[in-house]
């Protein structure tokens, strides 16, 4: 795992070796091994190396052997060796055996067809120098991040939004229509960011620049083609991609750690490395003091059971508040919830401990129908099919214990979720919760709602929506929901990626293996998701392997404390700053007048619900982002090109 | 404390304002609002609401009679707990 970036210029007006250094050095942290440059007339590339396969030899920008195709990659392709064979049948000469020289050969082979062959989470840029283009392209499931911008004809781009900010030709900007879908979806939808002018590369899709255009292209698509019934031998199936997918990712020439939630699917992926693994598993986990969101029992148990050696983070009450501005540095938008900070410092406790791959468990709860949004939109459907049974909507207390005080919610609650949207509804699945975060909106300042005006970001989300996604089942709409709107542009990212590349640290995830999607799409929802007992098919299998204690937990959220982290005995000052009247006036988005408001409940221990909690992380983190990166330049020292591991020109074929 | 509804809903008004639109001054809630229609209060408020009204009258409010019909707006609110006050005197 590592960083890349690069410039790319309509004409062959050069590029500087010190801006290349500037967008290196802006993203360092993802790769503190090493780094490189390729300079040339018309395009130049930048890498810094997370060194995990090919220890010695797979130092980047990397070229073939004539210099004319040059490759800058982040990421794994877990199948290397299968097409590094495949290619060596077909003749071509391998210098190394990493898997970045993979890429370079099937571009030679296949052109951009190589995608489809490959298996792995990536994002890369190739500089064809024959045909005079730069290909781009990003794994299915989006979990490497690629972001660009084209100012003044230029092309550029970075795994990191501050990559290009570094580069000093991209002007920070913020974009009020990405702002509003952080505070509608949590993140952004790709392409756009909350940024002016800077666009996030879709998942499945690449793209092709060539005389100042650039052109996108979608290599895969998200499917449900739902059979009526499982196959008879569903078990076998699934246990086999389980192994081989696990298997593929323990593939590094450094030891593979893993996550441990205290959860089914960190436990699954966590069991299965520790039984294939040559070395004795690492394993690492959140604890938090505060009871409400501490799972550790849970982790113990499962790290006693498959036997690995266990190493816990604990998040007391003011470590969110204290890492907060550090987190989102690395997020680069706003956040409605705290989930990430617990990630950042889980990814030090991995880095310290000295283990820089781990597998997690993201993935499974979109592939197997695990999280309670699911089973509320089988209640919801239910209950709006006889709408005067009490006995139906009872069930929706059932949904969410933790939430319902006993007996506090009655009629009116259910009322809350039996009133968000009709199913006819493409979005009715989500709709409870696109409406909840869009009540930080309430928060607004009249100045950015007046900037607001005319957008619609739900009307957008809709019209976005693909002709098959209506012939799909209510479950299976929602599952693509959640796969597009937040598990690549948040779970993803801003825990995922971001969190742990922080430190240095490559994740995992063995559920997102495309051939284990496709498995899963393919069932019936029935085998996902039976009655409420959610992951059923999953249950079912991990009966060979888990405890039954873990293997029939019920499902508990990744929660982390919101409001009551801010506030307090340590209160860190920069909290009273950023909500100071004139830090808010200044930024323009959020009304000072009820952030005062808000403030004041959740000095008094009263912001309990969802919309001020929220209220209060975006306003924070919003406030955060603002400064960190459209009020101050992003100003890095270039990475020197006297301690560069590759240094490549145009007249330079070979690894230096 | 309270004896009349129009009282009632005088007080539970004002916490409304207080607690849940304290973001939103100038907006002016009549007696007969549906309160989660308007988007005044979401499901967390709801406990929030039930609990202040509680402790405020000393009522108690049983699953079955958190409705709608019953907490769904200030009117309703304050026909409940003069309902309640009354059922207690006699």
């Amino acid at each position: 795992m590592c960083g890349i970036a690069g410039i790319a210029r309509r004409y062959p007006t050069g590029v500087s070796v010190e801006s290349l250094g500037r967008m290196a050095a802006a993203i360092r942290h993802r790769g503190p091994d090493g780094y490189g440059f390729y300079v040339g007339q018309r395009v130049g590339l930048a890498h810094v190396r997370l060194s995990i396969v090919d220890i010695l030899g797979g130092a980047q920008p990397l070229t073939n052997e004539d210099g004319q195709i040059v490759v800058t990659y982040n990421g794994e392709i877990y199948n290397y060796p299968e097409l590094q064979r495949e290619l060596e049948d077909r003749g071509h000469v391998f210098r190394t055996r990493c898997d970045t020289e993979v890429l370079v050969h099937a571009y030679e082979e296949w052109g951009v067809d190589l995608l489809k062959r490959l298996n792995g989470q990536f994002a890369f840029a190739i500089y064809d120098r024959i045909k005079e283009i730069v290909f781009i392209a990003r794994d299915r499931f989006g979990v490497r991040p690629l972001f660009y911008a084209q100012p003044r004809g230029a092309f550029l781009f970075g795994s990191e939004i501050k990559a290009l900010l570094a580069s000093g030709e991209v002007d920070p900007a913020l974009d009020p229509r990405g702002v509003d879908e952080v505070f509608t979806f949590w993140a952004a939808r790709p392409p756009r960011t909350p940024f002016a002018g800077i666009a996030s590369l879709e998942p499945g899709t690449y793209g092709i620049w060539k005389d100042g255009a650039l052109w996108l292209n979608r290599y895969y698509e998200l499917d449900y083609p739902e059979a009526a019934e499982e196959p008879r031998d569903v078990i076998e199936q699934l246990d086999e991609l389980m192994l081989r997918s696990v298997g593929l990712r323990l593939r590094a020439d450094v030891p593979v750690g893993a996550y441990l939630s205290g959860g089914l699917d960190s436990s699954i992926t966590a069991s299965l490395a520790a039984s294939a693994s040559p070395h004795t598993l690492r394993s690492f986990s959140i604890t938090f003091d505060d009871p409400n969101f501490d799972e550790s029992d849970f982790q113990r148990e499962v790290a006693a059971d498959i036997g690995s050696i266990h190493a816990a983070t604990a998040i007391g009450a003011n470590s969110i508040a204290r890492s907060f501005p550090e987190v989102l540095w690395h997020t680069e938008t706003p956040l409605l919830r705290t989930a990430a900070v617990p990630m950042y410092h889980l990814a030090k406790l991995t880095r310290e401990s000295g283990i820089k791959v781990v597998l997690t468990g993201e993935g499974a709860d979109e592939l197997f129908l695990g999280y309670d949004l699911f089973k509320e939109v089988s209640v919801r459907r239910f209950c709006l099919r006889n709408s005067q049974s009490l006995g139906r909507q009872r069930l929706l207390d059932r949904l969410y214990p933790y939430l319902m005080a006993e007996g506090k919610g009655g009629e009116l609650w259910r009322r809350f979720f039996l009133n968000a949207g009709q199913p006819s509804d493409p979005l009715f699945s989500h709709l409870p919760r696109f409406l909840l975060s869009a009540r930080v909106k309430d928060f607004y300042s009249p100045e950015f709602k007046g900037r607001l005006a005319g957008i619609d970001v739900l009307g957008e989300l809709r019209a976005s929506l693909p002709v098959r996604f209506f012939g799909w089942s209510s479950l299976n709409q929602a599952a693509y929901l959640e796969m597009t709107t937040l598990l690549s542009p948040y779970l993803l990212a801003s825990q995922g990626d971001r969190m742990s590349m922080a430190h240095g640290v490559e994740g995992r995830f063995p559920f997102l293996d495309h051939r284990l999607y496709e498995f899963a799409s393919a069932l019936p929802t029935g085998s996902r998701l039976r009655g409420l007992r959610e992951k059923e098919i999953l249950r079912r299998w991990a009966a060979r392997i888990l405890p039954t204690r873990i293997k029939e937990r019920q499902k508990q959220p990744y929660r982390a404390p919101d409001a009551p982290s801010f506030f307090g005995p340590g209160s860190p000052d920069w909290i009273r700053e950023q909500l100071s009247p004139e830090a808010l006036r200044r930024v323009g988005i959020f009304s000072p007048a009820a952030v005062q408001g808000l403030v004041r409940r959740c000095n008094a221990g009263l912001a309990t619900g969802y919309r001020e909690n929220q209220a209060i992380t975006g306003v924070l983190s919003t406030q955060l982002w603002h400064q960190q990166f459209l009020e101050q330049a992003v100003t890095t020292a270039p990475l020197s090109v006297k301690n560069a591991s590759v240094i490549l020109t145009e007249g330079v074929p070979a690894l230096s | 404390m309270y004896n009349s509804e129009s009282e009632i809903i005088s007080r539970v008004r004002y916490f409304v304002q207080e607690n849940f639109l304290y973001m939103h001054t100038s907006f002016q809630l009549g007696d007969d609002d549906r309160l989660l229609e308007k988007g005044v209060m979401d499901s967390m408020s709801i406990v929030e609401m039930i609990s202040f009204i509680e402790s405020e009258f000393g009522v108690q409010a049983l699953e079955d009679e958190i409705s709608e019909e019953n907490f769904g707006s200030l009117s309703g609110i304050a026909r409940f707990v003069g309902g309640k006050k009354l059922l207690r005197a006699s």
